[in-house]
């Protein structure tokens, strides 16, 4: 069964804060709606490069063009909608 | 020439000199053929965002060029110049092993673009805010040597007052294991401290990073003066050396009983150690003999913390037990290190490191 | 008092040819080197398309006169090959080229080797033809490599700088030169296509699967390339006590770093202006006197902006002409800045202007257009020519034509 946006977007948080890397951030703290990329996180493009692996490895999701990319990550929700629709099982 | 002075330096080596209250006053023992850096807490250099990202090889490289700059009193420096003999070793392992296990699918970029030989100089100019000259050298056993001349060049022509020059180099098992092959390392078990006194061919993998701000001006915590490098590639025979020293020696009105303490970057390997022992005997006979390799293994950067201890000999006036060669007679007072390093007997250099004069 | 450095001679091979005239044809013809990949093996095959030398390692082993026992990596064959031209093209005698310097530049090194034979070189039990690749992964083998073939031992270097590593090989010996350390040298460099190379700009998502378009609104990323590219640099007492004359004076350069981003040019094009500027600066000429320039334009959306922007603030409008040649090469990397100062000669020798092939449409933030058709006569006395890489590097190079 396809998990909804709202079960999605805990479990995107704490896959994206372990691949990232980022020591002491607590899940709470990542707001799904904010801007994933910029100055308030102080994630970059290398970051989202790295997300976009997560998002193979995790959900087989494969985007191999950094526009459409750019589009899918604006944040995390914007995420989560694109796995709901295109996650294989 | 210009007069180049040594006025910080920040050393991460397999053993404790990233603080520098100490002077190689403890020692580290290795069992295994295999010496890896001494770590300091990195948090104390590096902002933890920024960290969570670098590589062993990165973090390291960048605190030591922090430690270094804080030494120099220097902000932003004029220019970043780096060298290293291979690279960033680990990620290009890691980055080539999911090339070849997962038939290039699914590979990580942060591999990749870690593995850049010029990361280090993009890292720290990005870090410190240096917008200016940003080189890496490559070349080996000369990638340090090169990177001087880069810098004192620089400094000549008066297009930067401060440079940051800086080495680094790591360990790694595909390296060792085709070093090996070779008969560049020891076949034996070895304890790094008796490595001089073993009678076979081959010395120890090492690693480290060495970072100095070489100035134009001297300034009161300068260290040392730098008078210049001469870098002589695979020299055909003995003599071919033993003359370029002399030449080089006399092109800096030195004789060479003016040297004081000689330093000898021998590497423990009796099938490639010959020539840097013949000048001890002919040429070097009368100054007091320091050795380093048994600290830091070797590797192709390794001139680096020879110059870091000439400088630190003559700053301090005093030689670390550790690595005086006995029995010696120390002299009085200290003006003048001559280093001799090797690389696998390919690459021969020499540096002059002069005391610096207190008036300034 | 510094001396003045004059381009003697050069050699090149690239996608587009296997030696410099054979690259001059395939400029004026606009015939690009992008295709599929045929000698590289590689799962990616079939949808990353590049500008490869068309040659097997055996082919370039003829090409270069030495056997493939000898364990020369793909990096030092097609370096050799290009290092042998660009001798004979200075027509340096044996004794003038031991006594040269030489400075080459790569970032692959041997890593296709190891790439081909990691694991049988992991293992001490194996034998076999690979271990005449032992110890040939790192930049600075090939520069040994060729200092031993040729007995240059004077002062040998190796510099990497990702891709604008060739352009400060080149930078390097003219300061070397102009320091008095040598009177001549020889610099460029050198890269062949790996694995890790195509995946690892694959990673990082800049590559177009189709023909790249620098400069163009629509560009989509680079194609890779691969080759190798030297000059010869001499000072101008030497040129004098010899009789001979230059193709071209390397009158201006300039190293800088932007420190805005790991692998992205600062998006207002800092870096690539200052560097640009710096290089004008130094030769005493000004903007109005620089009639043609050889961009980086890789074709990916942040060089391209960049340099765009960077082109327009310190030239105006209307900036000289300008064209990308990465369309016909593909990026090769730690080569591009040696084949691209190659691409200067020729352009100053035959007074040509070669063009940046699929532009269409302007970019919309900047609006300059590079130029697109092969130009004759066109006048050429000062050229840059500009290279930046990962790490926030920009290089530029001046110069003059030698009347």
């Amino acid at each position: 069964m396809t998990p909804t946006i709202e079960e999605l977007i805990p479990q995107l948080k704490a896959q994206i804060i372990d691949c990232l890397n980022i020591e002491g951030m607590d899940p709470q703290e990542l707001d799904a709606d904010m801007p994933l990329f910029g100055d308030v996180t102080g994630l970059d493009s290398i970051d989202a490069l790295e997300l976009v692996l997560l998002l193979d490895k995790q959900y087989g999701i494969k985007i191999t063009d950094s526009k459409k990319a750019r589009k899918i990550m604006v944040n995390i929700r914007t995420i989560a909608e694109y796995i709901q629709e295109n996650a294989k099982p | 020439m210009n007069d180049f002075y040594i006025n910080g330096a920040g050393v991460i080596s397999p053993q404790k000199t990233y603080d520098d209250q100490t002077f190689l006053s403890e020692i580290t023992e290795y069992a295994d053929n295999v010496l890896t850096c001494v770590l300091p807490n990195f948090k104390d250099y590096i902002h933890p965002f920024q960290l969570r990202r670098l590589s062993r090889m990165l973090r390291i490289g960048l605190a030591a060029a922090v430690i270094c700059l804080r030494q120099a009193q220097v902000q932003t420096p004029d220019a970043i110049i780096t060298s290293t003999g291979s690279g960033f070793q680990d990620d290009t392992a890691k980055f080539l092993s999911e090339i070849l296990t997962q038939d290039e699918q699914q590979l990580t970029p942060t591999f990749f673009m870690q593995s850049t030989y010029n990361a280090m100089a993009g890292l720290i100019a990005l870090s410190v805010r240096c917008r200016g000259y940003n080189n890496t050298h490559v070349g080996r056993g000369f990638a340090f040597e090169s990177a001087l001349d880069d810098a004192m060049m620089l400094l000549h022509e008066r297009n930067a007052q401060n440079v940051l020059v800086g080495s680094f180099d790591e360990v790694s098992p595909v390296q060792y294991n085709q070093y090996a092959r070779m008969g560049y390392f020891k076949k034996e078990s070895v304890c790094n401290l008796d490595l001089f006194d073993t009678q076979t061919s081959g010395t120890l993998q090492g690693e480290g990073t060495a970072f100095f701000v070489l100035s134009s001006a001297p300034e009161p915590h300068t260290l040392c003066r730098l008078r210049n490098v001469r870098m002589v590639y695979k020299p055909t025979d003995y003599r071919e050396l033993a003359n370029a020293l002399d030449d080089y020696l006399s092109q800096n009105q030195l004789e060479h009983a003016d040297i004081d303490v000689f330093i000898n970057g021998i590497s423990g390997d009796n099938a490639r150690d010959h020539w840097n022992m013949a000048i001890r005997q002919d040429r070097m006979k009368s100054a007091t003999e320091v050795r380093f390799k048994h600290l830091t293994g070797e590797y192709a950067t390794a001139s680096s913390f020879a110059l870091w201890l000439g400088a630190m000999i003559l700053k301090t006036q005093q030689i670390p037990d550790a690595v005086l060669v006995k029995p010696a007679v120390l002299p009085a007072t200290m003006n003048t290190v001559l280093i001799c390093n090797h690389f696998l007997s390919r690459n021969y250099s020499f540096m002059l490191l002069e005391r610096a004069t207190t008036s300034c | 008092m510094s001396r003045r450095v004059f381009i003697t001679g050069y050699g090149v091979i690239s996608a587009i040819g296997r030696n410099a005239a054979e690259n001059y044809q395939s400029l004026i013809q606009k015939k690009s080197g992008f295709g599929r990949l045929d000698v590289l093996t590689t799962v990616h095959r079939d949808t990353i398309f590049a500008c490869e030398v068309k040659q097997t390692d055996h082919n370039l082993c003829d090409m270069a006169g030495v056997s493939i026992s000898e364990g020369y990596t793909r990096t030092a064959l097609l370096a050799l090959i290009a290092l042998r031209e660009a001798i004979g093209s200075a027509s340096l005698t044996e004794n003038d080229v031991s006594d040269c310097g030489f400075i080459s530049a790569t970032t692959a090194g041997g890593i296709r080797e190891l790439e081909t034979h990691y694991d049988d070189l992991q293992n001490p039990q194996k034998t076999g033809d690979f271990l005449a690749y032992l110890d040939t992964a790192d930049p600075g083998e090939h520069t040994e490599r060729l200092a031993d073939l040729f007995q240059m031992r004077r002062y040998i270097g190796t510099v990497s700088t990702a891709c604008s590593s060739s352009t400060n090989a080149i930078m390097l010996g003219a300061r070397l030169i102009a320091n008095r350390v040598v009177d001549r040298i020889i610099c460029g460099g050198s890269e062949a296509l790996s694995k890790v190379t195509i995946n690892g700009f694959n990673t990082l998502m800049i590559l177009d699967k189709g023909h790249c378009r620098p400069f163009d609104e629509n560009r989509n990323g680079l194609n890779l390339g691969e080759g190798a590219a030297y000059l010869v640099l001499e000072s101008d007492e030497i040129l004098k006590q010899s009789r001979r004359s230059g193709i071209a004076e390397l009158r201006g350069y300039a190293n800088v770093n932007d420190a805005f981003h790991q692998t992205a040019s600062s998006p207002d094009g800092a870096g690539a202006y200052t560097a640009m500027e710096q290089a004008l600066a130094m030769s005493g000429l000004g903007v109005a006197d620089i009639d043609y320039i050889n961009a980086h334009g890789t074709g990916t959306g942040n060089n391209d902006l960049a340099e765009g922007l960077a082109i327009k603030t310190l030239f105006g409008h209307q900036p000289p002409p300008f064209s990308s040649t990465k369309p016909y090469t593909g990026h090769t990397t730690s080569a591009a800045g040696g084949v691209e100062a190659v691409f200067c000669m020729m352009a100053l020798q035959h007074d040509t202007l070669f063009p940046n092939l699929n532009f269409m449409e302007p970019m919309k933030e900047v609006g300059i257009k590079p130029v697109t058709e092969v130009r004759q006569q066109a006048g050429l006395k000062n050229i840059l020519s500009n290279s930046f890489g990962f790490g926030g590097g920009a290089t530029t190079l001046l110069f003059s034509k030698c009347l």
